[in-house]
């Protein structure tokens, strides 16, 4: 902080003349305590004399403290705000809190309330319903209602949103120059900004703002621009899509957004374009692609994915064929391929590639020739513009497009103009051009390319302003930080990835005060007093004519109806002859220094997630780490570096260099080292501050995802890392089955079960089972974050994971088949508790602890267990989960508030593991027996299954011969994982059916 | 004896050679009265005493924190522990064996031995019983695994191997006092009537109950004898065959075997025979005890080993060949493990240890050599702890889905314990040493007696 020059023209701020109180020693007890102790000092701080004379000697017009900034976490949690949110009612004064006299109908303590609402990804909304208890919300699951597909179902982060939500690390004061400040204080400072913006037009003041889609906002945006025309707007998403924009630009004469229909297309063709990965896309991509799946399991006409890529990715996981080339031989690959469909003839040079290259091609070709209309040629985000716009016009050109790849008018704030790049606001800094600097969301400092010295620059400005929710890097490098509320305690709205508006309610009152992003434009635009609320209901009164009915509705369904996106298929301006693709990679093998690439890292993204433990702990879906980054190569390149997984290595990419350590990653090219972003934070907070390294440091604006002339040395030393799944390989087992297409339809007879000395077991009723399809199974994680949130499984921490104590309940196994260097195929297992009949845990356990319940669950009794650990040293699956340490009592009061409460809390000694969500069958049970009727089938959802984009988890009652889970039971895909045990599992498997291309018969 | 001989024609003619009865009284019961190594005694103690206040820091550590101060994971879920618990149990198989078997039999010759190798059962079945309590996550609800009356009427799981693990150590145990505690009561008699002070006199004269040597005594008191021993043959048997079906009734390869209780118990029988082999020869040569613990012993203890070591390398064989004819291939992946994996040098320490240096007692030199057979029972001791780490890790780190392979290190608190059990063990030993009369008197003195009455029968000696 004392880095910091005095913001110079803050009306009445002189920081050096102040009656400071001891607020060093404040923070730092902060930091080192828990939630509630930290609450309790902010109150013993904004009532001690030495902070009343601070306000008053600071901000004269700030004497009264705002009654908010007292507010506690209980009574935050009362119930009044969740009927304000359901009755929309608006935001209501907090007073007493009093006890309810009467019972209000719709509160019975024990049954949770659910909100139709979103989290933010990117900007895009993630429509949820939030599941609440007693005012605490708890869990997210999608929302079946919303248009998008896939939105009954989330990814991992969305599942993760609600302990950001709790995170006790979010930054929970106004603070000017790291002093916890008012927000009068700050409205104050507006007042006077005002004054001068308005008389320079806005000429020095510039907005960085991450991706928008918040119609709210964007009106909001127009005012200011209105207000303050010289303005100037700059977006910055370190990962984001914006090159799409300039491809489609180039293409079509105007930035349009990209959707995929994979449920019409038969024939993929990615090059690096990482479909099925994790993004704001992940969701609708998987759950288009397994409704097509699934409609032709039986006939065998299967989506055939072939890919080409630099770095292994769930989508080539899924591929049947699959390249490695480098990053930068993806424009003359798709020259070649363009070139082979009669799309650019001149670009065609088929020499130029190396014999794989060319086998790659001319499948990939072949196939998209042969299915026009319905085959679908996607195109990596991040590749070059001038490639973008050539693979629209192979699409076009092939008939594709409309059917399997439509466009739309930009869902979020296009920022296609150089202009409002962020390398023209660091230019402008630099130039000293920029007097006021807002920081909307955006983390630049921690996420700018290195070459832009953001930081330093930034610096330069004489007032910044930040708004996010952490006191994060960029935050640190500004006068003023306001707390924005999270996603699910604030009025908000947001457009999702297919353009649906879906609203943004609160399921709590904001539990550190807090400010809305809308609330700090508001105050920019001088409405001090505009609520989010009201700006909310002011933005929508004009769409829905103010129907107050219509509103309800909105919030009921926690989306506008048919406010999807309109899409189209333009047809291409222009000769696709313009397009010069003439970048001379050369082939791989020739020695031309690295390639490196940046990526995203798949659990905590850009590092926007890095404090969020259940994603830190997330093991990554193709390495299996965890709580690190590293840098991916090849096993060639590994050789001849002479380096070792966990070893550091040196990347020096265009002077600048990065230490981290390598990770040997089979289907890597040979010559790319893929750098993870997303790590090495400084001010993320108590989980993610020191956990990898920055991959930034070497990232360039000129070029954000290849960079050739890298250069990678070993330094000696060995790092530690922790990964969940040390062998890669099934050594000769069966366990991930696949099956050619004929195979998959013809029947495959069971062989009788062996037999065993136990008695049968009788289900008169009930018979619980689960069904996972490894067909439809795209290893993308959701399944263990969801469980991980529902049945409160705590985080263990790196150190843990290395010693192999993980806790997850559901495991995703990778299994690799083929060579080191191109797998033949990455295989993906889910694996929960098999719930076996004859379960060998039950006959170890000496205390009754683990039992076969009537239903033929296999449960444990908790409060009965001694910790033998037999049942764990029996289980051939090793399913369960040990408390080595009392691992629930580490985690924060805050974070105890996201707890399930229908979910033991395991202590210390204790087994635990998969219980199929039993707490949800005991639900469902309930509402059946109060109707007098059975359980339906699919009334039981268990949290994995629930969130699967794919629905590769079914779960249901086997007795019923009707179930969904009976007729999957059925198919000739069926299999038992380690059937010879004759343990005779519930959770059984279907078969992952191969291409035909892998199978000989195309 | 005619017997004896008849099982062992090379066998000296005496067990102990002729002495005055009052000589083998003086020589035994002089030590705990008139203890002759005081200073070695006290250094000894002192550095046992050291390591038990090891273990007892190790436990309450292990108490606060968590058992995941150990290097346990997933998936081995066991450790050394279990380990240290299967070794001790075996160690503390011998001594019940050799005596009361023996007597059984009416081998002679075992009245030398017995006492110390019951006393050494007895410790080592105690440092074992001190690890399933402590291996659990919550032990302090161990006695949820004994079936004792309570409001909720909740039962142990009877299908359980650690049920009935409990209940053959619990009842083992038990006998194995009663029964040591029988076979002391003449001699402490007699430390009684040879003690001076008033300390010693009282506290010989409560322990020996009134023991006056009558007619009706020695009746009564022989067929409680031979009672117990005939109930511990068996406790001997059930309570490593017990500890053998803690490993077999999982699923697990390595494990999942019908060899697992007979295998188990000549293990036992053997690391056992190989600790009382080794305590034979250093009690021998501390106390001078020559005489009474005769070169004849040695021989035959040497002999018992080599014999009992062949047995568990049966157990060996057939546990590998079992796994490879098969066909498993979960089966034949954990032999060849074993043989080549991560943690092969325990498998080939306990082969070497176990089967290759116990050759030696082949020849009658190294049977008769008091250093040789001391150094082949040290071997036998370590060989056998490094079968039961091999057991317990390589069968698990390795299981059947590859995903859930692991390794396991075992940190400093799980040797911490190891070291703590044999310092507690040796902190017993020494007082018992010091306190009680180590070789059974009246039995030598019986063994004497017979000689006598031998000699004067057989005139041609």
């Amino acid at each position: 902080m004392a880095s910091l020059p005095p913001a110079n023209d803050s009306p009445s701020v002189d920081p050096t003349a102040k009656v400071a109180p001891d607020l060093a020693t404040l923070r730092h007890r902060l930091a080192s305590g828990t939630g509630r102790r930290f609450w309790r000092s902010l109150e013993d701080l904004a009532e001690s004399d030495d902070f009343r004379r601070f306000v008053e000697a600071e901000f004269p017009a700030a004497l009264e403290l705002s009654e908010t900034s007292r507010r506690n976490f209980l009574r935050l949690m009362a119930a009044p705000m969740m009927l304000g949110g359901l009755a929309a009612c608006g935001d209501m004064p907090d007073e007493k809190a009093l006890p309810y006299i009467n019972q209000p109908e719709i509160l019975v303590p024990g049954k949770a309330l659910y909100f139709a609402t979103a989290t933010l990804f990117e900007g895009y909304a993630q429509p949820v319903l939030a599941e609440t208890h007693v005012g605490r919300p708890t869990k997210l699951e999608g929302n079946p209602d919303h248009p998008m597909a896939g939105a009954g179902t989330t990814d991992a982060f969305a599942q993760a949103a609600v302990l950001e939500l709790y995170d006790p690390d979010r930054s929970r004061a106004i603070t000017f120059l790291g002093r916890i400040a008012t927000w009068d204080a700050f409205q104050g400072v507006t007042v006077g900004l005002r004054d001068r913006l308005r008389e320079n037009k806005g000429g020095d003041l510039r907005i960085l703002i991450d991706t928008v889609t918040s119609p709210t906002l964007r009106r909001q945006l127009d005012d200011l621009r209105a207000a303050f025309p010289q303005a100037r707007l700059h977006h910055f998403e370190p990962v984001g899509a914006a090159l799409r924009h300039q491809g489609t630009l180039r293409a079509f004469g105007r930035p349009l957004d990209v959707h995929y229909r994979l449920e019409n297309a038969a024939v993929i063709v990615s090059l690096e374009d990482d479909i099925f990965g994790p993004g704001p896309s992940q969701v609708r991509h998987a759950a288009q692609w397994s409704q097509r799946r699934r409609d032709h399991q039986q006939d065998g006409d299967l989506t055939r994915l072939h890919v080409a890529e630099s770095t292994p990715t769930l989508t080539g996981a899924l591929a049947g064929t699959t390249l490695n080339a480098a990053s930068q031989r993806m424009p003359v690959l798709l020259a070649n391929l363009a070139g082979s469909l009669g799309v650019g003839e001149g670009n065609t040079a088929e020499a130029a590639l190396t014999q794989g290259e060319q086998a790659w091609v001319r499948t990939a070709a072949g196939e998209l020739a042969a299915h026009r209309g319905i085959g679908l040629l996607a195109l990596g985000a991040h590749l070059p513009a001038d490639a973008q716009a050539l693979a629209h016009r192979v699409n076009h050109a092939l008939g594709n497009a409309g059917v399997t790849v439509v466009y739309s008018e930009p869902v979020g704030l296009a920022a296609t103009d150089e202009a409002s790049a962020l390398l023209a606001l660091a230019e402008a800094m630099a130039a000293g051009e920029v007097e006021t600097l807002v920081v909307l969301g955006a983390n630049p400092v921690y996420t700018a390319p290195a070459d832009l010295d953001f930081a330093n620059r930034m610096d330069r400005v004489s007032l910044r302003i930040h708004a996010g929710l952490y006191y994060d890097e960029t935050a640190s490098h500004c006068h003023w930080h306001i707390p924005l509320t999270h996603p699910l305690e604030s009025w908000s709205d947001a457009r999702a990835v297919d353009g649906t508006a879906s609203m943004l309610q609160p399921t709590v009152k904001p539990l550190f005060g807090g400010k809305s992003v809308h609330e700090v434009v508001a105050t920019l635009l001088g409405q001090l007093n505009a609520t989010a609320y009201d700006l909310l209901r002011e933005t929508w009164d004009a769409c829905l004519g103010g129907d107050e009915k219509a509103w309800r509705q909105v919030l009921n369904d926690g989306f506008v109806a048919d406010s999807v996106a309109q899409t189209e298929a333009p047809a291409p301006q222009g000769a696709a002859a313009e397009v010069s693709l003439a970048i001379g990679v050369p082939a791989s093998g020739e020695a031309s220094g690295l390639e490196a690439i940046f990526r995203p890292d798949p659990c905590v993204w850009d590092g926007r997630f890095s404090n969020l433990a259940w994603l830190q702990e997330l093991p990554k879906p193709l390495t299996k780490l965890t709580w690190d980054n590293v840098l991916a190569i090849s096993a060639r390149l590994a050789e001849g570096l002479d380096l070792g997984a966990g070893d550091e290595a040196e990347l020096t990419v265009k002077g600048r260099s990065v230490r981290g350590p390598v990770w040997i990653l089979p289907g890597q090219a040979e010559r790319t080292i893929t750098v993870f972003l997303g790590y090495g934070r400084s001010r993320a907070g108590r989980v993610g501050d020191g956990a990898g390294f920055n991959g930034y440091a070497v990232r360039t604006s000129a070029e954000p995802w290849a960079v050739p002339g890298a250069a990678l040395r070993r330094t000696g030393k060995r790092l530690r890392l922790a990964t969940t799944q040390n062998h890669a390989t099934m050594d000769g087992g069966d366990f991930v089955r696949t099956m050619s297409v004929t195979e998959a339809r013809a029947a495959h007879p069971d062989e009788p079960l062996a037999p065993t000395f136990y008695p049968q077991w009788e289900y008169p009723k009930y018979a619980w089972a689960m069904s996972i399809d490894l067909d439809l199974c795209i290893g993308c994680n959701a399944c263990v974050v969801a469980c991980q949130a529902e049945n409160n499984i705590p985080v263990v921490g790196k150190e843990q994971v290395e010693a192999g104590r993980e806790m997850h309940w559901i495991r995703v196994d990778r299994y690799y088949e083929g060579g080191l260097d191109r797998p033949d195929r990455t295989l993906f297992q889910p694996l929960p508790c098999m719930h076996c009949e004859q379960a060998p845990c039950e006959v170890g356990c000496p205390v009754n602890a683990t039992v076969h319940g009537p239903e033929g669950l296999n449960q444990m009794v908790y409060n009965r267990c001694v910790g033998t650990r037999t049942c764990a040293s029996y289980c051939p699956y090793k399913v369960r989960r040990f408390n080595f340490f009392e691992y629930a009592a580490t985690d924060s009061p805050l974070l105890q508030a996201q707890r399930n409460p229908n979910v033991t809390v395991r202590a210390r000694g204790v087994m635990e593991k998969c219980t199929y969500c039993v707490q949800r069958i005991s639900a469902a049970r309930i509402e059946a027996q109060k109707e007098g009727r059975p359980i339906r089938d699919g009334e039981v959802v268990t949290a994995c299954q629930s969130a699967c984009p794919t629905q590769a988890i079914v779960f249901g009652n086997q007795a019923d011969p009707d179930s969904g889970v009976s007729r999957r039971q059925q198919s000739p895909r069926q299999y038992t994982l380690l059937r010879e045990l004759n343990t005779r599992p519930r959770t059984t498997y279907q078969a992952r059916i191969l291409d035909k291309a892998s199978d000989g018969e195309a | 004896m005619a017997d004896e001989r008849a099982i062992n024609p090379q066998a000296p003619a005496q067990t102990v050679p002729l002495q005055p009865y009052a000589s083998v009284s003086d020589q035994i019961a002089m030590i705990p009265l008139h203890y002759p190594l005081r200073r070695r005694w006290l250094i000894g103690l002192g550095i046992s005493a050291l390591f038990t206040g090891l273990l007892v820091v190790a436990i309450g550590y292990l108490f606060y924190a968590g058992v995941g101060i150990w290097g346990i994971n997933s998936p081995v879920f066991w450790g050394l522990a279990i380990a240290n618990y299967v070794w001790w149990i075996g160690l503390g198989n011998a001594g019940t064996l050799i005596s009361a078997l023996l007597l059984l039999l009416s081998q002679q010759w075992r009245n030398s031995l017995n006492r110390f190798a019951e006393a050494m059962t007895l410790f080592a079945v105690f440092c074992a019983a001190l690890f399933p309590i402590i291996h659990l996550g919550r032990p302090w609800f161990f006695y949820w695994l004994l079936p004792y009356p309570n409001v909720m009427a909740l039962w142990p799981q009877f299908r359980s191997p650690l049920v009935w693990d409990v209940f053959a150590n619990v009842i083992y145990l038990l006998v194995s006092i009663i029964f040591f505690y029988i076979g002391l009561i003449p001699d402490l008699a007699t430390v009684r009537d040879k003690a001076r002070g008033r300390v010693g006199q009282v506290f010989f004269g409560v322990l020996s109950l009134g023991w006056r040597g009558s007619a009706a005594h020695w009746q009564r008191w022989r067929r409680t004898y031979r009672f117990c021993a005939a109930l511990a043959v068996p406790l001997v048997v059930s309570v490593h065959s017990g500890v053998a079906m803690l490993f077999s009734v999982g699923q697990l390869a390595g494990w999942q075997t019908t060899i697992f209780p007979p295998y188990f118990v000549m293990g036992a029988m053997f690391s056992g025979f190989g600790v009382v082999a080794m305590i034979a020869v250093v009690l021998r040569s501390t106390f001078r005890l020559d005489s009474l613990v005769t070169i004849r012993h040695l021989d035959l203890l040497g002999k018992v080993l080599l014999a009992s070591g062949l047995m568990t390398s049966y157990g060996y064989i057939m546990d590998a060949f079992t796994a490879w004819y098969s066909g498993d291939p979960f089966e034949r992946a954990t032999l060849f493990d074993r043989f080549g994996g991560a943690y092969a040098w325990s498998y080939w320490a306990a082969v070497i240890l176990n089967f290759v240096v116990i050759q030696g007692l082949w020849f009658g030199a190294v049977r008769r050599d008091p250093m040789w057979l001391f150094f082949i029972g040290a071997s036998v001791m370590i060989g056998m702890w490094f079968e039961r780490y091999m057991l317990v890790v390589t069968t698990l780190y390795h299981d059947f889905l590859p995903s859930s392979w692991g390794w396991y290190v075992a940190t400093f608190w799980d040797w911490a314990l190891l070291a703590g059990t044999i310092g507690l063990f040796f902190f017993l030993f020494l007082l018992f040493v010091r306190f009680l009369p180590m070789i059974s008197i009246f039995e030598v003195k019986e063994v004497l007696r017979e000689e006598r009455v031998e000699a004067r029968h057989a005139p041609s000696r």
